[in-house]
């Protein structure tokens, strides 16, 4: 069963003669279809660009001033846009030592491992909380609920230490692996999943495992792809952690670009003279170093976004 | 006063920005909670200082003093001295935590200035080291974890109820260190008094010093333009019309050149020049804020004057250190507030702007110049309480963290190891290497340090310059009296309640208040605590 679709413009076409045509579609489709005006797609086309220039120039202040000499920077009251004598010595300089390129490699382990395991943890915590259970879900939802709010910075401190994790990368992971917000935006997304094909894999012999496999996690490539993003992007700059919980030989990067960006805007006159500001041309560049793992990341996953989520699996 | 204004003055800087809260919650299960009634005097009369034994062998190419100007050397020894022959540890292992400037060092494995120095300790020292900016939170964690290292950084707030905190579970160090006990340490030895009244608290010393240079100064001038105006030595300005005048004849808007211009109006500068006491003044046992007095409302109103006429930058009261040197180094400003330290480095001030010089004081509103002494020490380092044979191990370590200019030591925990870190050049001077940088901010001298002593290798001219200004500014040296002692009103509420008078003075010098707000302001912090404080600190000078 089933019939090719009919298209509706040239039934209305053959009906009606094409001028009438067009002139029915107008009345009766919504503005936002209308084709807009060459007057109104240059308008557009303006304020776009103007937002684009807005968000992307400055990008190009950073990495024109982590190009740029120190002289040059102080000439133009700190943000040079285009570098008259282009230099890499503030690239040169932080990747010498090897402390920034240790740091950056630390961060994207942290993240990748980080990302990866929080991602499943809450997956598969969600779609548990997500299947009625005897009794409800009454206590389950409640530690949930508790789990909304910070301890705050002692008591998990003293949790950290207890569990003899101080000192270790566990540490940076552990404790912020499971978001009781974003278990709950995955779990509201598999409720809403209909509950017909959960009843189809059952009586094709699925367990819970391979529902979640083979049902859920296909459906949910966009819920997942956005909570891995927020994932990741709260592993690549966390630094509070950092500091608590490890030492200066186990920093991620953030830590490290921190200890740059807190010399250049300290105001103790005395404390901000242990140390000369480093060159605003060195924390430009180590800004550039922290944002290209990221933004090459980032557009590959955009896609999931606008997905579908259902495609058609529903059959009789 | 806001964190901006109280810039010169490190402990008093830290107080005010305000960490009570968690502080507080953090150290709960010590003695005090902030709360501690009993107080006991702590100035440096109350106890026997270390004997001061200078160190030998080395003749500086300018000449300190027992006041505290620095030394000053044009080359290293070509020959240092090992100073400590015998390693104080015999392999035991301690821990410190302590703050960090900069970016961390290599770590452990990788750093052959680190395996040097543990080699010559003979044992190791596990380090944790944060910003200034993040030691609070750091400190009063691991403090409430209950896992006190051997060695803990005492910033002189981080910790509110610092009396109760020495007394429950630091060591007091009295019978190692005073009079000639100290003799067994002979680098702490050769330490000052100056820097060991610092370290005095509730009648005892209970912290090692990490000295500094005694005063911050009173910022850099450009010394090219004001000689175009006729100035060629700050410290011969008759008087504040002078200084108006001269300030009026740098400006030009026009050309984008202001006379000053610094964050939070550089105040520091401007309370030097007017006499304002170094926050307290102590006059036959009477004390008396800074706040308080007339001179405080003659330099605002001096620098609300200046700003209104247009001298200072506008929009300089907001900037960042960056934007502040960079207005500097391009000659926006020709002249700013920043400390004495900053001038002396081999990326200082006398190096990246070359016409700049130390701000040299003058007596603006009559009487005798003024260079407060609010750079005596960086901090101070106290000692887990232990039995007495480990205490003697950390003073130890102490003693070689010590160790002075000219010493094989000294060459080692500032520039590393000869080859992998510097090489020498025909004066016997360390060139630093690549590496250099990445294995010497392991943060020894935030443990304990010696007396300062001026070098900077290729800068002759530099370092005389800095002595210069040393030597004229610590005879004029003014001591904030409550250094060593201890308020609980003030560690507890001290920087709430100044605040309104901080806003209340920047407001009036921008312009968008009166004088009458700000004496308005200082009236409430007197009745909010301040006069809470003040009894509690005279009564702490008689105990």
């Amino acid at each position: 069963m089933g019939s090719t679709p009919v298209s509706t413009e040239s039934t209305t076409v053959v009906r009606l003669g094409r001028q009438r045509a067009r002139d029915y579609r107008a009345r009766t489709r919504p503005v936002w279809m209308e084709k807009p005006s060459f007057a109104m797609q240059g308008l557009k086309g303006l304020v776009l660009l103007l937002v684009c220039v807005a968000v992307i120039y400055p990008f190009l202040v950073v990495i024109g001033t982590s190009l740029s000499t120190q002289q040059e920077i102080a000439a133009n009251n700190g943000f040079v846009l285009i570098p008259m004598h282009p230099t890499l010595e503030a690239y040169r300089t932080i990747l010498s030592g090897g402390i920034v390129t240790e740091a950056l490699f630390r961060s994207i382990g942290i993240t990748l491992v980080g990302t990866a395991l929080s991602v499943t943890l809450t997956v598969m915590m969600a779609y548990g909380l997500s299947r009625r259970i005897m009794g409800g879900n009454f206590f389950l939802m409640t530690a949930l609920l508790t789990m909304l709010f910070s301890p705050g910075i002692i008591p998990t401190f003293l949790v950290v230490k207890e569990l003899g994790l101080l000192g270790t990368f566990a540490a940076l992971i552990l404790p912020t692996a499971l978001s009781a917000f974003n278990l709950i935006i995955i779990r509201s997304f598999f409720m809403n999943v209909p509950s017909e094909l959960v009843e189809a894999a059952r009586l094709d012999g699925a367990g819970d495992i391979r529902i979640l496999w083979n049902v859920m996690l296909p459906l949910s490539k966009a819920v997942i792809a956005v909570i891995g993003l927020f994932y990741a992007v709260g592993y690549w700059n966390m630094f509070f952690n950092a500091m608590l919980y490890v030492d200066s030989d186990k920093w991620p990067l953030a830590m490290v670009l921190r200890q740059y960006v807190l010399l250049g805007s300290s105001i103790d006159a005395n404390t901000g003279a242990e140390i000369a500001a480093p060159s605003q041309a060195i924390q430009m560049a180590v800004v550039v170093i922290s944002l290209v793992p990221i933004l090459s990341v980032y557009p590959f996953l955009q896609k999931y976004f606008t997905k579908g989520v259902l495609t058609g699996a529903v059959k009789g | 006063m806001s964190i901006r204004e109280i810039a010169t003055d490190r402990r008093t800087f830290l107080k005010y920005v305000g960490f009570g809260a968690l502080s507080v919650a953090a150290v709960g299960s010590l003695a005090g909670c902030g709360t501690r009634t009993e107080l006991k005097a702590s100035g440096a009369g109350s106890v026997k200082m270390p004997t001061f034994l200078a160190s030998e062998g080395l003749t500086p190419d300018l000449k300190g003093t027992a006041e505290g100007v620095p030394s000053a050397f044009f080359n290293y020894p070509k020959n240092p001295v090992r100073s400590v022959k015998t390693p104080p540890l015999k392999g035991e292992t301690f821990s410190a935590i302590t703050n960090i400037f900069g970016p961390p060092p290599n770590g452990r494995d990788k750093n052959p200035a680190w395996q040097e120095i543990e080699k010559r300790l003979g044992g190791k020292l596990d380090i944790t080291a944060v910003s200034a900016d993040d030691f609070a939170t750091k400190i009063n964690t691991t403090l409430a974890g209950n896992d006190i290292p051997d060695m803990i950084l005492d910033d002189g707030a981080s910790i509110p109820d610092i009396i109760g905190f020495l007394q429950a579970k630091c060591q007091d160090l009295t019978k190692f260190l005073s009079g000639d006990a100290v003799k067994d340490y002979p680098n702490l030895a050769a330490i000052p008094s100056l820097y060991w009244e610092q370290t005095v608290r509730d009648g005892k010393i209970y912290a090692l010093p990490i000295p500094r240079g005694g005063t911050a100064g009173l910022g850099f001038y450009n010394a090219k333009r004001y000689a175009d105006v006729g100035v060629t030595d700050t410290s011969k300005i008759k008087d504040a019309d002078e200084y108006l005048s001269i300030m009026k004849e740098l400006t030009d808007a026009k050309a984008n050149r202001w006379a000053f211009g610094s964050t939070s109006y550089g105040l520091a500068t401007f309370f030097q020049l007017f006499g304002v006491p170094n926050q307290w003044r102590e006059e036959k046992g009477k004390m008396t804020f800074q706040i308080e007095t007339d001179e405080y409302l003659e330099a605002i109103s001096f620098v609300a004057k200046a700003a209104k006429a247009g001298y200072i930058m506008p929009g300089s009261d907001g900037w960042t250190k960056s934007q502040m040197v960079n207005a500097f180094t391009n000659g926006q400003v020709a002249q700013i507030y920043d400390g004495l330290p900053g001038y002396f480095k081999a990326d200082g001030y006398a190096v990246t702007v070359p016409d700049s010089a130390p701000f040299l004081p003058f007596a603006a509103g009559g009487g005798k110049p003024q260079a407060n002494l609010d750079n005596i020490v960086f901090a101070t380092t106290m000692i887990k309480k232990n039995d007495d044979a480990s205490v003697k191990k950390l003073l130890g370590i102490a003693n070689l963290l010590a160790a002075p200019f000219g010493t094989e030591e000294y060459l080692l925990i500032n520039y590393g190891v000869e080859g992998a870190d510097y090489t020498r050049d025909g004066n016997g001077n360390p060139v630093p290497t690549a590496n250099a940088l990445a294995d010497t901010t392991v943060p020894w001298r935030y443990l304990t340090a010696p007396a300062p002593a001026l070098y900077l290798p290729g800068h002759d001219d530099v370092i005389r310059k800095t002595h210069e200004a040393y030597a004229a500014m610590i005879p004029l040296g003014v001591a904030n009296p409550a250094a060593t002692l201890f308020s609980p009103t003030d560690a507890s509420k001290g920087n709430t309640i100044r605040q309104p008078v901080s806003d209340a003075t920047q407001d009036y010098i921008s312009g968008r208040k009166t004088l009458d707000d700000v004496k308005a302001a200082i009236k409430a912090w007197k009745s909010a605590g301040g006069d809470a404080i003040r009894k509690e600190y005279e009564k702490a000078l008689k105990a």
